[in-house]
């Protein structure tokens, strides 16, 4: 309870300036409207008027909250008005993605730990891809899987998302491969372990805690990578294209209560993640 | 969900009965713009043609020209200047048939920003849509005479989003609207018509044929595809006549068919009633003259910055063979 | 055929490369590595490309875009100026000057850093980017908001690096400039602030990265007819897909010159640290 007090504290402050700048900013729209009516309204007339505008140019929080409780429980889950929905087609593209993510940072990893080639050639290149704007290539990888017979968007968008889940694996599992130190490997050598038997009997579990580690940064990153995919490549579905359809129908609201629901969504997915992790760490014996 | 299942379940039966699969890609997301499309296929009309019809959205990255290029449609709606660009750039594109004989591009001015005509841009700052859509702005600056380079005495271009809020927000004098969309928004969000000066392309001398069906030249010269086409065509645009004589039941295929579910039934209400005024004065039949005018509105203003075409389409652009057949009986 | 010459190629070109590997880490061999995979990479494009007969507005040779990016230098520089300088880079010192001001003040008031930490740890993790439509309403078309943008995106991952650095100093260290008597700030200035570099660097690579995915971005939902996102989101409308990627390429270029900046600051600055000894 004490470690909660602070961060309700600054949660609370932040809800207050997020009242106060949305009557500063609502208000111009209907000083605007007045003034085209003849009319001049005082402070207090305008107040409550900013609070209920069809298109706020901030909303109130509580406007945000009704709306997006609307859209989570206010719809049968399958509809299409569902923000459940939605949230569940980020999801699928975000697992996606994590998992293709998962199994191409730990496959570079182990080949880039056990050949100096790749090292020595992929290494540096994937640090690059990293410094490469995700977005400007989006719609080309949508156009060019398209091209390859890849029918929908699931494809593309889960490649999206993998461009940016990969890379923190990839280098965590780098650093945990790498992680024994001489001594131990020469003494697995005495013993006349395989090469094999090394890998999986003291570099594998070596790196286990690094790995765990990293799958938070990563999930977070497959996230955006599913929104980035879902945002500009004009996909119907899915919380990245309710923010930007709210956006193109003047419904800043349903851009809003998106936002919101992946800022619900990305909750979950941290707290499941940081469960595993806590959960393997137990059983692996790890001291936290 | 039940009409969904038995839908998906008809679906598949004409599938099994050696339907011809046509795939369409549409221009802009699910709306009433495209209307006939949707309501031909959920009143069966692309059935008894013996289609089976599969309607892809488009976005505001998705350029239909390149989906037809890869392959991926059979047909695209998109507008007559990108596609007379596509076809200049070796993607020979063919007009088959054009649904919209009036175009809904017009531009809208708060008045309160002290435009009333033309000679009133100078210095102003104007909304325009880019992706393919800038190509009237532009032949009408050059009509008008009017740099756009952001040079003395010219006016100054900004690339609006796809909404209104340019306009709402002060930030650019006039904005780029369809009359079937934009502009109801802006009548949506409290402005008032008499607080607007708006300006039809047709009307200050820029013809550019919107909406129309577009399909490969060199797939066209297969005749079972010239086929397909032609009881495509006929089917759509029975369900254009549908539409425009259903407005409201149209508007609600359309939001059935809507996958992101952020369309609202009334904008798509006054969307079809306004669209229906561009398709009502035409059967589906392209008018060469409304073609040749709108090659002239590009032509005369080619720069080397916003080029759509540079010289008149080479080959037929254009064709009456597929409407000839399918508006016959 | 084509897969087949271009796999012959592709192993052809991995064995050197493996050969040159295999003598040992030189300098000229760790820059001859990557370069000749990279190069490998870029033929193998352009032979799949034209020996598939890939229609150029679906995926142009590297050589056309090249041909390209020669032919518009001036267009991609303009472009260059108005998303990279004007909106990443203000953008960019904005967000990362504020986050690092609000760590200071966080570690001033113990309180503040234990509410603020959890959430800014939160907010780090959401897609800020979905805020670009929302941002781009408020501050304007014109390259302020992609600044806007840029500055919401950096601001959290910045501040829970420069917190956690702020912390990296351990305890017996901080005792030690108390009992010589050192007040906050010369602490802060002579010890604290240096063991936070590293990770300091860190947030500043990842808000480099997010800088640019945020100008670009923000570019899409409205500008004035110039910037790096407004060509690559208009340029596919018209088919000119070489200029897409001409200005992939500058994008990359940008991105990797940027994050080699910092890291050579980095460098230069954290020589002590055992991350950076080999």
């Amino acid at each position: 309870m004490r470690r909660a007090a602070p961060v309700l504290v600054v949660l609370l402050g932040l809800i207050a300036l997020w009242y106060a700048a949305s009557v500063w900013m609502n208000a111009t729209w209907v000083y605007d409207q007045a003034a085209r009516a003849g009319e001049s309204p005082t402070l207090m007339e305008v107040i409550p008027q900013t609070m209920a505008q069809e298109r706020p140019l901030l909303p109130p929080p509580h406007q945000v909250a009704s709306r997006l409780w609307e859209g989570l429980a206010g719809q049968a889950i399958t509809s299409k008005r569902s923000l459940v929905y939605h949230g569940f087609v980020t999801f699928r593209g975000t697992m996606a993605g994590f998992a293709l993510g998962i199994v191409l940072g730990v496959g570079l990893a182990m080949a880039i730990v056990r050949f100096r080639v790749m090292d020595m050639s992929v290494m540096p290149w994937a640090i690059i891809s990293q410094t490469v704007p995700i977005v400007a290539i989006a719609p080309m990888i949508l156009v060019v899987s398209n091209q390859l017979g890849i029918q929908g968007r699931e494809v593309p968008k889960a490649i999206i998302a993998s461009y940016l889940s990969f890379f923190p694996v990839l280098v965590s599992m780098v650093k945990g491969l790498r992680a024994p130190d001489q001594m131990q490997l020469d003494l697995l050598k005495t013993w006349g372990a395989s090469e094999g038997q090394t890998f999986r009997k003291l570099r594998l579990p070596a790196s286990m805690p690094y790995f765990f580690a990293s799958l938070k940064v990563a999930v977070a990153a497959a996230l955006v990578g599913t929104i980035v995919g879902e945002l500009p490549t004009g996909a119907v579905e899915g919380l990245g294209a309710r923010m930007l359809l709210g956006s193109q129908y003047g419904e800043p609201l349903i851009t809003w209560a998106a936002l919101f629901a992946s800022a619900i969504l990305a909750g979950i997915l941290i707290l499941a993640v940081g469960l595993v992790e806590r959960l393997a760490n137990r059983r692996m014996g790890v001291r936290a | 969900m039940k009409k969904l299942l038995t839908a998906g379940l008809l679906a598949l039966m004409a599938g099994s009965a050696g339907a011809e699969d046509v795939t369409l890609q549409l221009k802009w997301v699910t709306q009433a713009q495209f209307a006939g499309y949707y309501v031909a296929k959920d009143k069966g009309f692309y059935e008894e043609e013996g289609l089976n019809v599969t309607i892809k959205p488009g976005g505001p990255d998705i350029a239909p020209e390149q989906v037809i290029a890869s392959g991926q449609a059979d047909v695209i709606t998109t507008w007559m200047p990108a596609a007379l660009a596509a076809r200049e750039r070796g993607v020979p594109l063919v007009n088959i048939a054009q649904p919209f004989k009036n175009g809904g591009l017009e531009f809208t001015c708060l008045k309160e920003t002290g435009v009333e005509s033309p000679a009133d841009f100078p210095g102003k700052t104007l909304g325009v849509w880019f992706f393919g859509n800038e190509y009237p702005f532009y032949a009408w600056m050059a009509k008008l005479g009017l740099a756009t380079d952001g040079s003395e005495g010219g006016v100054t271009v900004l690339k609006q989003a796809f909404n209104v809020d340019a306009l709402l927000q002060k930030q650019a004098a006039c904005i780029s609207v369809m009359t079937y969309n934009e502009y109801g928004q802006v009548l949506d969000a409290g402005i008032t018509p008499d607080q607007l000066v708006t300006f039809n392309y047709r009307d200050e001398g820029v013809v550019v044929l919107e909406d129309g069906l577009y399909v490969m030249e060199d797939r066209l010269a297969d005749p079972a595809f010239a086929e397909t086409m032609v009881k495509f065509v006929r089917a759509s645009m029975k369900g254009w006549k549908y539409a425009e004589a259903n407005p409201d039941e149209a508007a609600q295929i359309v939001i059935d068919n809507d996958e992101s579910g952020a369309q609202s039934l009334a904008h798509q209400q006054y969307m079809m009633s306004e669209v229906a005024k561009l398709t009502a004065g035409g059967n589906g039949a392209l008018d060469p003259a409304d073609f040749d005018a709108t090659v002239a509105s590009l032509l005369a203003a080619v720069s080397p910055e916003n080029p759509a075409i540079t010289k008149a389409p080479e080959g037929k652009a254009w064709t009456h063979e597929i409407t000839d057949k399918a508006l016959a009986e | 055929m084509v897969l087949a010459l271009a796999l012959a190629f592709w192993a052809a070109a991995w064995a050197l490369n493996a050969r040159v590997a295999a003598f040992g880490r030189t300098r000229a061999g760790r820059i001859f590595v990557p370069v000749l995979f990279g190069i490998t990479l870029l033929v193998l494009w352009e032979g799949l490309v034209r020996g598939l007969g890939v229609s150029a507005v679906i995926l142009p040779t590297p050589s056309a875009i090249a041909a390209k990016f020669a032919a518009s230098t001036g267009l991609l520089w303009a472009d260059f100026v108005q998303t990279v300088l004007k909106g990443a880079l203000s953008g960019f010192v904005i967000g990362t000057a504020a986050a690092f001001a609000t760590a200071i003040l966080a570690d001033r008031v113990p309180f503040l850093r234990e509410g603020l930490l959890p959430v800014g740890n939160f907010v780090a993790a959401l897609p800020i980017v979905g805020m670009a439509p929302i941002l781009v309403m408020w501050f304007g078309f014109g390259w302020q908001s992609k600044a806007a943008v840029v500055v919401a995106m950096v601001f959290f991952p910045m501040l829970i690096n420069v917190v956690a650095g702020l912390a990296a100093s351990d305890r017996m260290q901080r005792d030690l400039m108390a009992t010589w008597g050192a007040s906050y700030w010369q602490a802060l200035w002579k010890l604290r602030l240096p063991a936070a570099m590293p990770f300091v660097f860190n947030g500043l690579k990842i808000a480099a990265s997010l800088a640019l995915i945020g100008a670009i971005v923000a570019e899409y939902f409205g500008s004035p007819v110039v910037g790096m996102g407004f060509r690559i989101s208009t340029a596919v409308g018209v088919l000119n897909i070489e200029l897409v990627w001409a200005e992939i390429a500058v994008a990359a270029l940008a991105g990797s010159a940027f994050y080699g900046l910092i890291a050579l600051a980095e460098k230069a600055v954290t020589f002590w640290h055992p991350s950076q000894r080999n």
